[in-house]
């Protein structure tokens, strides 16, 4: 073999050892990701989960989502994660879309002083306690608008809304203005229906921090029957306060609640998946 | 009025020359930044104490004549017109009327001097038997002089750094700072924007219906962003359930000289956030680059969909399958294999015991962050011309010197970026550690965040003022990082953060 082969040969079995390894890695990553689900998944459909490990269940039952369906003090605050979602993402996406169109408005007088007056909230804070005792003289306390309504102003979803706005060519605000539309006629008309992508995108980011959300319900609501899904299975799972019953094993239980709690995104997740990608790209590269 | 250089008739108040673009009269300056300095200065001055008893307050429980500011003034409204004197002078900045600043900022120390020798301050002193708070009125001047039941008073620092707020204000108005940082663009006026003409009024209502539109943010912003910040008073005084009452600065020194679980907390918010940022990125940097390696779509499309799913999962979800996976009892899979291969005799308390909060704390963050933040850097990959590859491997560069001399230059104004932008929020850490902690592992665990909320909330005797001051301070501290990133970021990349 001359030399001028051999380097050939050498070069082309590189080529093929590297990305067998590399998908390789990536196998043992996604399996990585995928296992930890995968227990759970399976010790929740299994009436004796508390024993060992095992990758099929042995005692298959349907007790734990059974028991989450039926006790009131499971399924409600389900309902109550629900609530909250809806009405958070829909006044979220309210004032991101209104603020996001005023703050393009490059020639409204005090277009400025209302863009400042939002970044400045980014920079300080005013803190958990203040909050809170603004929250007590709002008597907001021990309701659910004391979760919804902090949260659904956010300004960093507002910014990335009139970023996605900017984009919409300015021609055609004009050719409207033109014809008669008025600034309100504009946004619904227009500003709207060419930014369905963004809105979505944000709308699923309100949808997944609100959904989400265990902070504030901590801080802000002190009755048991508003706490929402993630209080409950915080409750079940890290301090074992879960009711015991008989019939199904707790640990089923809190397995089957894990499992509810991320079941609403992971079913949109995959055919939403380029709406989220997209709210981040958007947020970094054009702020 | 006519224009210098076409003689033509200038409309009112123009500060453009419509027909030739001309500037009319002196040019609009740079924002004094010293003046809003000083008078941000002087805001802060009005919190802290303008008398102070040299006698120390030891005893939190009952309430003693310690300091007096504008917060036990017998007339509140001086405090509020104090505040909206100052605001009106930043405004009258930024809107380049500096002059007019001068009048705002004295007319709030002559408001600070009234209030101290013409009112009467009101003191809290001990209790009445039916537990109430007992209440006493003092003239400031009488204090100064006679002082009271034995104690001398002093004049406090607050007086001192309004004073010294005025003079920055005052300087600033006529000290441009900002020009001997900026370079001159030299902009024609001519390219401004001609609605400089415009009347301002005939502005406003054209864009009435955006302002109605506005409203709404405006208002929720107020309600949850700003009237706290006022709140941040309540860190000068000392606020159990009720009748906060003024203390000065004592919680400050307490939380600096005597609270070592504030210390602690502070160190353990710096480890934990500083750690999981640079663990994250570079687990992310090298799975990106892995994964761009992949030229197979169909896997590259599914690997990229797995390795995002955790992050849509809430941290309550993620530490509940940590759990149920370490669990110490049977089903415990981790421990299972520990215990199989002989490694360690006793099922480990991941989640219980502070030896392994940390790494246990470290692996989920991997776990649930690192695919997604992938997506930054792959757009970044994506973006890389494949000519450069082609060219590199012409000339007989070799998979690692493409990875050094092609991609990672690439790749360090993101790496950079995406740094710079986590940095930022280095003292935001909360949620993550308030799901996974408990009381066994606080002298890990415990964040600034977490120490306000456990101090308020969960402690037997809580203070809002203490806990209000250490939030404060995470405030503060988060401002200076926010705005040191947003320094470096607009020198990284050209342009800021926020």
């Amino acid at each position: 073999m001359s030399e001028e082969q051999l380097v050939y040969k050498k070069k082309k079995k590189k080529f093929k050892i590297f990305p067998i390894v590399n998908a390789i890695i990536f196998i043992i990553i996604s399996l990585l990701i995928l296992f930890p689900m995968w227990k759970v998944i399976v010790d929740s459909f299994d009436a004796r989960s508390a024993t060992s490990f095992r990758w099929w269940p042995k005692m298959f039952s349907l007790g734990g989502y059974n028991a989450i369906l039926t006790r009131s003090s499971l399924y409600w605050p389900f309902v109550i994660s629900v609530i909250t979602t809806i009405a958070g993402t829909f006044f979220g996406l309210l004032l991101a879309t209104l603020g996001g169109y005023v703050l393009i408005q490059w020639k409204m007088p005090g277009r400025n002083f209302f863009a400042y007056m939002l970044l400045f909230t980014m920079i300080f804070d005013g803190g958990m306690i203040p909050k809170y005792l603004v929250m007590q003289d709002l008597h907001l306390l021990d309701t659910l608008w004391a979760v919804i309504l902090p949260m659904s102003i956010n300004v960093y979803n507002l910014v990335l809304m009139r970023n996605f706005f900017e984009g919409i060519p300015e021609s055609l605000f004009e050719a409207a203005e033109i014809d008669g539309c008025s600034p309100m006629g504009i946004f619904f008309r227009i500003v709207l229906p060419l930014s369905k992508a963004a809105l979505a995108s944000i709308g699923l980011m309100f949808a997944v921090t609100f959904w989400n959300d265990y902070t504030n319900f901590k801080i802000y609501i002190r009755k048991n029957n508003l706490y929402n899904f993630q209080i409950k299975l915080r409750n079940m799972v890290m301090d074992s306060n879960i009711p015991t019953d008989d019939t199904v094993d707790p640990n089923t239980i809190a397995n089957a609640a894990t499992i509810v709690a991320v079941l609403p995104f992971m079913i949109i997740y995959p055919f939403c998946q380029q709406y989220f990608v997209q709210g981040v790209n958007v947020g970094a590269v054009k702020e | 009025m006519q224009c210098k250089s076409c003689q033509t008739e200038l409309p009112k108040k123009a500060k453009i020359c419509p027909k030739c673009g001309a500037q009319v009269g002196k040019p609009a300056g740079n924002t004094k930044i010293l003046a809003i300095i000083g008078m941000v200065i002087m805001l802060i001055g009005g919190l802290l104490p303008f008398v102070q008893s040299n006698e120390k307050l030891v005893d939190g429980v009952t309430p003693k004549a310690y300091a007096f500011g504008f917060m036990n003034i017998s007339m509140p409204v001086m405090w509020y017109l104090f505040i909206a004197l100052l605001v009106v002078g930043i405004l009258l900045v930024v809107a380049k009327k500096e002059k007019f600043s001068i009048i705002a900022s004295a007319l709030s120390m002559v408001v600070l001097v009234v209030s101290m020798f013409v009112f009467q301050f009101t003191s809290v002193n001990g209790k009445t038997k039916t537990g109430a708070l007992k209440y006493e009125y003092h003239n400031l001047s009488d204090l100064l002089s006679n002082g009271y039941k034995g104690n001398s008073y002093s004049i406090g620092c607050g007086l001192i750094v309004t004073a010294i707020g005025l003079i920055v204000a005052i300087v600033g108005v006529f000290w441009d700072v900002v020009a001997l940082f900026k370079k001159d663009l030299g902009v024609d006026a001519k390219y401004l924007s001609n609605t400089l003409n415009a009347n301002m009024w005939h502005q406003m209502f054209y864009f009435r219906g955006f302002y109605l539109m506005f409203l709404p943010v405006f208002v929720m912003v107020l309600l949850f962003f700003y009237w706290p910040m006022l709140g941040c008073r309540y860190a000068f005084t000392s606020y159990v359930l009720a009748n906060p009452y003024y203390m000065g600065l004592f919680h400050f020194e307490t939380m600096f000289r005597f609270d070592t679980f504030f210390w602690q907390a502070f160190r353990n918010t710096l480890i934990l956030s500083i750690t999981k940022l640079i663990l994250n990125t570079g687990a992310a940097v090298i799975i990106s680059l892995l994964l761009n390696e992949i030229s197979n779509m169909l896997f590259k499309k599914t690997v990229q969909t797995i390795i995002y799913l955790p992050h849509f999962m809430s941290w309550v979800v993620v530490a509940a399958v940590f759990k149920m996976l370490m669990s110490v009892n049977s089903s415990g899979v981790i421990n299972g294999i520990l215990m199989n291969i002989n490694l360690i005799s006793e099922p480990i308390d991941f989640f219980g015991s502070s030896k392994y909060w940390t790494g246990t704390f470290f692996i989920m963050n991997i776990w649930k962050d690192t695919g997604w933040g992938t997506i930054l850097f792959l757009a970044t990959l994506s973006g890389i011309s494949p000519d450069l590859y082609e060219a590199a491997q012409i000339d007989g560069a070799n998979r690692f010197k493409r990875l050094i001399y092609i991609t990672l230059p690439a790749l360090a104004n993101t790496i950079i970026t995406v740094f710079i932008l986590n940095l930022a929020k280095v003292m935001n850490l909360f949620e993550s550690v308030f799901v996974t902690q408990s009381a066994g592992t606080y002298d890990v665990s415990q964040v600034l965040q977490t120490y306000v909320y456990n101090k308020t909330f969960n402690a037997s005797f809580s203070d809002y003022g203490y806990t209000t001051a250490v939030g404060l301070f995470k405030s503060f501290v988060g401002m200076i990082l926010v705005l040191g990133c947003n320094w470096m970021s607009k020198k990284v990349r050209g342009r800021g953060i926020v």
